[in-house]
């Protein structure tokens, strides 16, 4: 396996941490903390993403997109995971834009994927529902012209365009438009990534794709790798955060990061950190050149992704003492982004037991 | 659904490198079974064969019996070496750690001297560090080395040395200047494991084996022209030797890992029971940590020798710990015990023994004893822990 970057990644990793410090520094961040102010602060930020092309990179050059692979998505998800951007980009420049792409039909390319490559509009994806578990065959299957009802749906309610992908029976997958839905805010701990239960009523779902389980579960697969891929940077970052802060911090007359019991602890971070990073680029290589082997990959990056972020952002806020617990420090932002991911495309018992059958142990 | 015309390969061979594994694969399916008894003769003669086929030395210098390949064949050809299960080399500690240290800083003679036996094992190494006064603290470490004449003359003791008991030839720190400052009086030199004045004591270990020795030198002359590195430079040549070991270390051990991960399938498939959902989860989080730390050493190969490799080190070994536990646990009350010992107990079943063999090295009671030392040998967990905060993070210094 070969880790090292292009000339083009490193382009785009380093031109994504500058812009990023500039255009996402913490006081816009945390102007999604404000009530009401969510969705402006994160509308400035989408406008020049889309400039930057980073919509793009999953959409065919047909449908206007730069046609990257997945090592090129993580390679920045890596960057936008360490500043906790929004949502969007994951909504709609992973989930969507590898659903349309995957399962919709020409006519159905050619009206959205241009436009979300572009940031004209956003889109997001329904996947799963109450009581489905992360197993497509749990999904109830739906029969044509019925109501429908999705749960955990990402940025529904700054989307211009939601889409269902729902089982119809069998191994039969459809993706559809709901027109008209009613959304609710279902209260995620992480504000900036709102989760929504989004409803749709008989009649107002229009078909504009087909295809398997096989291909729900790879559009899952893709988004769940880029996911991975944000749970490592968000992971460096809150030890960045951290070793700024024990080298400064002094008790007993000097900096409690010389402390052994705290030095070890951040060691533990960077190990596990390492792991799961090195997990979500081999998993996106895999998506690229391997992809028979994508489900394995994605839950093993998954799983390793799932033992690290928690882990690491509940060190950090240990290792700031008192003030790690405020408001005013961002380490529960980082907490939060990483609680939430954990029960997003499957937690660890699921992922575990999708590679435990692989091995043929169950 | 991508365009792959204009991505690297990552994940493929490029020809060449198929080429090479298709070569390693034929060639240790043709001879893996060939292999003798996991005894010292036995090993001896493998590695000699693996040298004469060119699978040793692949990233060592062409001019000292090395092949001047490069770091992916290498592990190309670690990889094909885990599939064919090829048993653990018996000069490990000279191919993985004294060779290249040699390589690095030794001089011109005593590469054309002392590498290619090293390769074919005709010439069995040791490393001498440790200390019973400067384990972790290395730098305590009290052997002197008296200059006389065109000789150093070198009394004190060694103590873990692996391999000792076998062991030609040892490399060893040793302290020239007591005046200097710790770090400074130090010097690295290869002492002959036959000179007058050198003993080697066994040193039985839990697992009732004696891989390891403590090693007396008592008035031992070495001569001048064995000196790696330049005098009082020793603390540096150590070092660089440290950050090489781990990350070779930790490079090979994670085949063994592999070999012992596709042991615990093996076991599990062959029992009448299934596991049940919990059992399956620990193998499988086995293999998600096994895999992860493998593309970690890949990812970081660039870095490993340098502070790094302690990350590598760390992970492995608990890495290890954690596999030897899951397959005890996994694999049910037979999994600890050691296969083919009946009643009565044959003449030679002692609990303590000179070299492992198959039977016990394959065992899971051996590998789960053995592992505990994971931890400890070559730098503790705990050291390792604080030089990645500080060498790596740069935490303040404790």
């Amino acid at each position: 396996m070969d880790f090292s970057l292009s000339d083009e990644q490193i382009l785009l990793r380093d031109s994504a941490r500058e812009f990023l410090a500039t255009e996402w520094p913490v006081p816009e961040l945390r102007r999604m903390l404000d009530p009401g102010q969510a969705d402006s602060a994160a509308s400035g930020l989408w406008l020049k993403m889309a400039e930057l092309g980073w919509l793009a990179i999953l959409v065919g050059e047909d449908d206007g997109g730069l046609d990257l692979g997945m090592f090129d998505l993580v390679v920045l998800m890596d960057e936008t995971g360490r500043r906790l951007i929004p949502g969007g980009l994951h909504a709609s420049g992973v989930l969507a834009a590898t659903a349309i792409g995957r399962v919709g039909t020409a006519q159905a390319r050619q009206r959205f994927l241009p436009d979300i490559a572009e940031g004209l509009k956003k889109a997001t994806v329904g996947v799963y529902e109450a009581g489905s578990g992360w197993s497509p065959m749990l999904l109830e299957p739906h029969s044509a012209g019925s109501g429908q009802t999705k749960r955990y749906v990402p940025d529904a309610a700054t989307a211009d365009v939601i889409l269902f992908l729902s089982r119809t029976g069998g191994n039969a997958v459809e993706l559809a438009v709901a027109h008209e839905p009613e959304i609710t805010d279902l209260q995620s701990m992480d504000v900036t990534r709102p989760l929504f239960e989004v409803s749709c009523k008989p009649g107002m779902l229009e078909t504009i794709g087909t295809g398997t389980v096989a291909d729900l579960q790879a559009i899952v697969d893709h988004a769940t790798i880029a996911l991975s891929a944000e749970m490592a940077g968000a992971s460096s970052q809150v030890l960045d955060l951290t070793v700024e802060y024990v080298k400064s911090r002094k008790q007993f007359g000097r900096p409690v990061g010389s402390f052994q019991a705290v030095q070890h602890r951040a060691a533990d971070m960077l190990i596990a950190i390492e792991k799961g990073r090195s997990a979500a680029y081999y998993a996106a290589a895999v998506a690229d050149e391997q992809p028979e082997r994508l489900g394995e990959a994605a839950s093993m990056a998954k799983a390793a992704a799932n033992s690290m972020a928690v882990r690491v952002a509940e060190a950090g806020i240990q290792l700031h003492g008192g003030l790690g617990f405020t408001w005013e420090q961002d380490l529960h932002l980082y907490l939060k982004r990483a609680k939430a991911s954990e029960f997003t495309y499957g937690d660890t018992k699921w992922h575990l037991d999708r590679i435990a059958h692989r091995l043929g142990l169950s | 659904m991508y365009n792959d015309t204009c991505q690297m390969a990552r994940l493929h061979d490029s020809p060449g490198e198929a080429a090479f594994r298709s070569r390693a694969r034929a060639w240790l399916e043709e001879h893996a079974a060939s292999i003798g008894k996991h005894d010292i003769d036995g090993l001896k003669a493998w590695q000699r064969k693996l040298y004469e086929a060119g699978w040793l030395g692949l990233t060592w210098p062409a001019e000292y019996g090395g092949r001047g390949l490069g770091f992916r064949e290498q592990a190309i050809y670690n990889e094909e070496a885990a599939r064919a299960k090829a048993p653990p080399s018996i000069n490990n500690i000279g191919l993985m750690i004294a060779g290249p240290a040699l390589i690095a800083v030794g001089s011109d003679s005593q590469k054309q001297r002392y590498l290619k036996p090293m390769l074919t094992a005709e010439e069995i190494w040791c490393q001498g560090f440790s200390e019973p006064n400067a384990g972790s603290d290395l730098a305590a470490l009290q052997t002197r080395a008296v200059s006389d004449g065109d000789d150093y003359v070198l009394t004190g003791q060694k103590i873990w040395t692996s391999n000792s008991l076998i062991a030609d030839y040892i490399w060893l720190l040793a302290r020239t200047d007591p005046d200097a400052p710790r770090h400074k009086g130090i010097t690295a030199m290869i002492v002959d494991m036959k000179a007058p004045g050198v003993t080697v004591k066994p040193l039985t270990q839990l697992t009732g084996e004696a891989e390891f020795g403590e090693v007396f030198l008592d008035e031992v002359r070495v001569p001048k022209s064995n000196r790696v590195g330049a005098e009082n430079d020793g603390w540096i040549v150590g070092m660089k030797t440290f950050t090489r070991e781990r990350a070779n270390i930790s490079i090979n051990l994670s085949v063994r890992l592999q070999q012992q991960f596709d042991r615990l399938l093996e076991g599990v498939r062959d029992r009448d029971v299934p596991l049940d959902a919990q059992q399956a989860r620990e193998v499988a989080q086995a293999y998600v940590d096994s895999q992860c730390l493998n593309q970690t050493c890949e990812r970081l190969a660039a870095r490993l020798f340098g502070f790094e490799s302690s990350v590598v080190k760390v992970a492995w070994a608990e890495m290890n710990q954690q596999l030897q536990e899951v397959g005890l646990s996994t694999l049910g009350p037979d999994a600890p015990l050691l296969p083919g010992t009946g009643f009565p107990r044959e003449a030679d079943a002692s609990p303590i023994r000179e070299h492992a063999g198959e039977t016990f090295d394959k065992s899971w009671q051996f590998g789960y004893l053995r592992a505990r030392a994971n931890t400890i040998e070559g730098g503790t967990s705990e050291i390792l822990r604080s030089v990645i905060a500080e060498r790596v993070l740069g935490l303040p210094r404790g």
